[in-house]
């Protein structure tokens, strides 16, 4: 009797321990390095930390009080809403249109929609140097365009305003095909009766698509919208490569200035603070996604 | 599911669908077709000929391949994308095994652990590591970027191979058991092999994010033997002088063919796991 409940709570412990257990390596792993990585961000940031001084006297504020004082912190600010706001407009867009007509047609649509993830698997850099060479130098295929439609003959990237639509461009080139399957994925689920019953009662394509489509789908907009934005809000990898953030300041978002600032000016604590701010950006931007949302899909 | 209700379609909407459809394809691999056009010319012919060269030639393939350091940067890319990836693996199929089959009381807690860190930026995270990596004596080190490629991995994994393993009947598993299988043979022996393409979509996803991977290699090493291929394309994109595009094209599409290889390999199985993981 006794070893009966004895085995029984050794088996109930057991049992008890054995998710935690499972998750302990992930959940040890994502929290040394990227648990740490906040906390230390968040305590360096209230600290003055010089290369050549031993004192990492505590500064309260300080950080950031220079930090948002500084021209060139306003600068990438708003340099990085211009260019998260574009990416946004246009890439939802693009995207919305892309799975659209993905899911609209039936003749080798799993060719058409293989093609459309590619610019997802190349690499940042590769990306970068792609659309690098589609606008470098006189000789570049947009510079050769646009002076023979009768326009400038400078090279785009040497432009303030045009280096920032480049990198707009190529980051929308970049990031939006994975917004298009994510609603492509919203697309597929919706059910067609809902369209027939629609017919029936003599609904046009432009009234299905405002009271089916667009309502059954928002929840995969919403996705969509906050793929987008922390994608391009926290994008590095294409433009170091493309423009490495000129001409002068023009293409230099808080990403780049942060990278800048720590490993190029070795200013890390005003660097952490950059990143303190990035990540506040990007929880604010996912609390507005996921009211918008109106639930939390996180979890069911 | 949808496909009949586009055969009724009056036709100048198919028209128009379609046209659409190839302005955004175009799009999509125009940037990639005019360099791998231009990675078949040389500097003298690199702006004729449009698309086609006149004279294609593989020079620049060779001048790629047979560069000093190339195999290094090569073998340096595949090492850290295979030996994160099967770690992340393994580490991903535990956690997610628990997510998906044990209700306790931390769950909620932890399942952040692996919402959080997509909000996290990559970019963001050197300044903080690069402290503490350099008071380690961990720079330039493979170990160094194992960890962070592994730890930036694993809550995507873990969260495509949850959605896979809840999808698993129970009732496998408790055939398996009445047999005697421990807990350890039922994850690997019933679990995995039926969440085949669950463990392929996660699989490529990492290989995917360690090959083409960019600040931590670029915050945590100096020596040019740790370089990896993106790194080495950061660096050939600006070098003095007149670049030359031909072989910088060549080592751009030399670097994406395997990664665009595997994925054109396994399409169906990552896009149906993406978006099954998406929807949900």
């Amino acid at each position: 009797m006794a070893t009966i409940v004895e085995g029984s709570l050794r088996d109930k412990i057991t049992m008890r321990m054995t998710p935690y257990v499972l998750l302990f390596p992930a959940i040890a792993i994502v929290a040394g390095v990227l648990g740490y990585a906040v906390v230390r961000g968040i305590i360096m940031s209230f600290f003055q930390i010089e290369v050549w001084e031993a004192e990492e006297p505590f500064v309260g504020l300080a950080n950031y009080r220079t930090l948002f004082r500084s021209p060139g912190f306003q600068n990438s600010l708003l340099i990085s809403l211009i260019f998260v706001g574009a990416t946004i407009v246009i890439g939802l867009l693009m995207s919305l249109v892309h799975a659209l007509v993905l899911n609209q047609i039936a003749f080798a649509r799993s060719v058409f929609r293989a093609i459309a993830l590619i610019p997802y698997l190349v690499s940042g850099v590769a990306a970068a140097v792609m659309w690098r060479f589609l606008f470098t130098g006189d000789a570049a295929i947009a510079t050769q365009i646009s002076a023979a439609l009768g326009g400038s003959t400078v090279s785009w990237l040497a432009d303030p305003d045009k280096a920032l639509m480049v990198i707009t461009m190529a980051n929308v080139w970049f990031i939006a095909p994975f917004a298009t399957l994510i609603l492509l994925g919203g697309l597929q689920t919706i059910d067609p009766e809902m369209y027939a019953a629609a017919e029936i009662d003599g609904a046009g394509s432009w009234q299905k698509f405002v009271h089916i489509t667009i309502p059954s789908i928002v929840p995969m907009l919403s996705l969509a919208l906050m793929w987008l934005s922390f994608a391009s809000f926290n994008m590095f990898d294409i433009i170091l490569p493309l423009t490495g953030g000129g001409p002068g300041r023009s293409t230099e978002v808080l990403a780049v200035y942060m990278y800048q600032l720590a490993f190029r000016d070795l200013n890390y604590s005003t660097g952490a603070a950059v990143m303190i701010v990035i990540l506040i950006i990007n929880i604010a931007l996912s609390a507005i996604f996921l009211r918008a949302a109106g639930r939390s899909r996180d979890d069911r | 599911m949808t496909d009949n209700s586009s055969i009724n379609r009056p036709l100048g909407t198919r028209v128009v669908a379609w046209g659409v459809l190839l302005l955004i394809t175009l799009w999509a691999v125009l940037p990639i077709l005019w360099s791998l056009s231009a990675s078949f010319k040389t500097p003298l012919t690199l702006y004729t000929g449009g698309f086609l060269p006149d004279d294609p030639t593989f020079d620049n393939y060779r001048r790629v391949l047979t560069s000093d350091g190339f195999p290094n940067y090569m073998m340096n890319s595949l090492f850290l994308a295979l030996v994160s990836t099967a770690i992340t693996l393994f580490v991903s199929v535990l956690a997610a095994y628990g997510f998906a089959r044990y209700a306790f009381r931390w769950r909620h807690i932890l399942l952040l652990f692996i919402l959080i860190p997509r909000i996290l930026p990559r970019a963001s995270l050197i300044i903080p590591l690069y402290d503490l990596v350099e008071s380690l004596n961990l720079l330039d080190t493979y170990t160094v970027l194992i960890i962070t490629y592994t730890a930036t991995a694993v809550p995507m994994a873990t969260w495509i191979l949850i959605g896979f393993f809840q999808a698993v009947p129970k009732e496998l598993e408790e055939a398996a058991a009445i047999d005697g299988a421990s807990i350890w043979q039922r994850i690997w022996k019933v679990v995995v092999p039926i969440s085949l393409p669950g463990m392929v979509t996660a699989g490529i996803l990492s290989l995917r994010e360690a090959w083409n991977e960019f600040p931590f290699v670029l915050a945590f090493t100096t020596s040019s033997d740790m370089r990896t291929l993106p790194y080495q394309l950061f660096l050939m994109r600006d070098s003095m002088g007149i670049t030359d595009w031909p072989l910088i094209n060549a080592f751009t599409i030399t670097t994406i063919v395997p990664i665009l290889f595997l994925y054109l390999l396994f399409e169906r199985q990552i896009v149906n796991g993406l978006t099954s993981g998406a929807v949900k």
